[in-house]
């Protein structure tokens, strides 16, 4: 290959790249996509209960149903979380959906996340739990629609690292003092 | 030996491959040397010092940045600009979805046949509706654009169907066979539900988002397809499309094979 041609290849190739990317952007832009942030570490002492935030984003242009939708047919955002041994997992928290109206509902609004939406984990380790690193695993299932079209549910998998420490000692009090006996 | 004297290429900065005499030799002989890194063109005119004076052999604008020891940035805008509509005429066209554009299944295809369930508990087999039009709409309980068409196709099957139109619904969600009959008779459907799987989904290209609707001619092919929620009128033309075809004499085999595992 002559070298004289190596800067006309070059541009071919950003090209049909870019042709190529385009197209698959395209193609995945279709799907809707729900992202999890990853979440810095936890420290939760035992016998205590830690709220856990995670955070979600749903892409512009897409909605997801609350985890309370108006309609019985809808089916609600929903965090499932395996559970592990001795770390209990307390009440899941959602937020409040927003009620909007779409094109395709005008006169019905639906309760719907979209953009960024916090959902919330309380996290409670038992006295049990040794010390140490643990990883909580759970699966996101939302159902995705935009403006005109609905999407097939999806189940994002969803995992943070809590650190489990011992609890904090408990307020020090003076030991109690032996009476005196006097005989 | 005496250490060999290579000059340095201005326009890429790599040591030339020839020496200061070869390049010398070179350039009496055919008046230019070339870089054998980036491939420029020079005249030597001078030694000064151990230092080539060399110039570029292309006089105008191209050359000028080579000089300069960089990229031409003219030819490098040209190229992000070409790139850049190139994207987004990739992005443009595979977003283009609708009748005229469809996704998956070409206009003449005959349709997939499959065989369903209906929320009745009869089978229905498509290549059965032979000689009619048919308008296999793909839709879900929890499909919101989905619950807007469904008065139209209500609507559309009564003004329709004696000319020959039948519009089949193919439910595409796991709810139980008991809740889409309860979702469809509060919509207060008049066409046959049927209760639809994956591998139907798949020979209709899979259908990745709902309503999804196919206009399938009397002959068994698809003359339309329209992907997400578009008005009534589209859906009406592309009706009168699919009644406007003639029954073939093979429109049985042209709806029969292959037939949809299910």
């Amino acid at each position: 290959m002559s070298r004289a041609h190596k800067p006309t290849l070059i541009c071919i190739s950003i090209c049909i790249f870019a042709l190529l990317s385009g197209t698959s952007l395209a193609q995945s832009g279709k799907a809707p996509s729900v992202t999890f942030a990853s979440v810095p570490l936890v420290t939760a002492p035992r016998t205590a209960q830690t709220m856990v935030n995670l955070n979600f984003r749903v892409a512009s242009g897409f909605h997801i149903n609350s985890n309370t939708p108006k309609s019985e047919f809808l089916i609600p955002t929903n965090l499932k979380m395996d559970l592990p041994t001795d770390i209990v997992l307390g009440k899941i928290k959602y937020p409040p959906g927003q009620d909007l109206s779409f094109p395709f509902s005008p006169d019905e609004a639906l309760n719907v996340y979209t953009g960024d939406f916090t959902i919330a984990v309380a996290v409670h380790p038992l006295h049990s739990v040794v010390p140490g690193k643990y990883v909580m695993h759970g699966v996101l299932r939302f159902q995705a629609c935009d403006n005109a079209q609905c999407f097939p549910p999806k189940n994002l998998p969803v995992s943070f690292d809590v650190k489990v420490v011992k609890e904090p000692p408990g307020p020090r009090h003076n030991p109690a003092q032996s009476p005196h006996v006097h005989n | 030996m005496p250490e060999e004297i290579r000059p340095l290429c201005p326009n890429c900065k790599m040591p030339l491959e020839k020496s200061l005499e070869e390049l010398n030799r070179e350039a009496a002989r055919t008046g230019t040397a070339q870089c054998g890194a980036c491939g420029a063109q020079f005249h030597l005119s001078d030694i000064e010092g151990g230092q080539l004076a060399i110039e570029p052999a292309v006089a105008g604008p191209a050359s000028v940045p080579a000089r300069q020891g960089g990229r031409n940035p003219f030819a490098l805008v040209v190229v992000a600009i070409i790139a850049t509509g190139m994207l987004y005429f990739g992005f443009s066209m595979s977003r283009r979805s609708g009748p005229t554009h469809p996704l998956g299944m070409a206009h003449g295809t005959p349709a997939p046949d499959f065989t369903l369930d209906s929320l009745d508990g009869q089978s229905m087999r498509l290549s059965d509706l032979r000689g009619k039009a048919v308008l296999l709409n793909f839709w879900a309980t929890w499909c919101g654009p989905c619950k807007i068409e469904m008065p139209w196709f209500i609507e559309l099957q009564k003004q329709y169907g004696p000319q020959g139109l039948q519009i089949v619904g193919v439910a595409m969600d796991d709810s139980s066979k008991e809740d889409i009959a309860k979702f469809a008779k509060e919509m207060g459907v008049n066409y046959p539900v049927l209760l639809g799987k994956e591998a139907v989904g798949d020979a209709y290209g899979g259908v990745p988002a709902l309503p999804e609707s196919f206009f399938i001619g009397r002959d068994g092919k698809i003359v339309d397809k329209i992907i997400g929620l578009k008005g009534r009128a589209e859906i009406e033309e592309s009706i009168r499309k699919a009644l406007d075809t003639q029954a073939g004499a093979n429109s049985s085999a042209a709806l029969a094979a292959p037939q949809a595992q299910n």
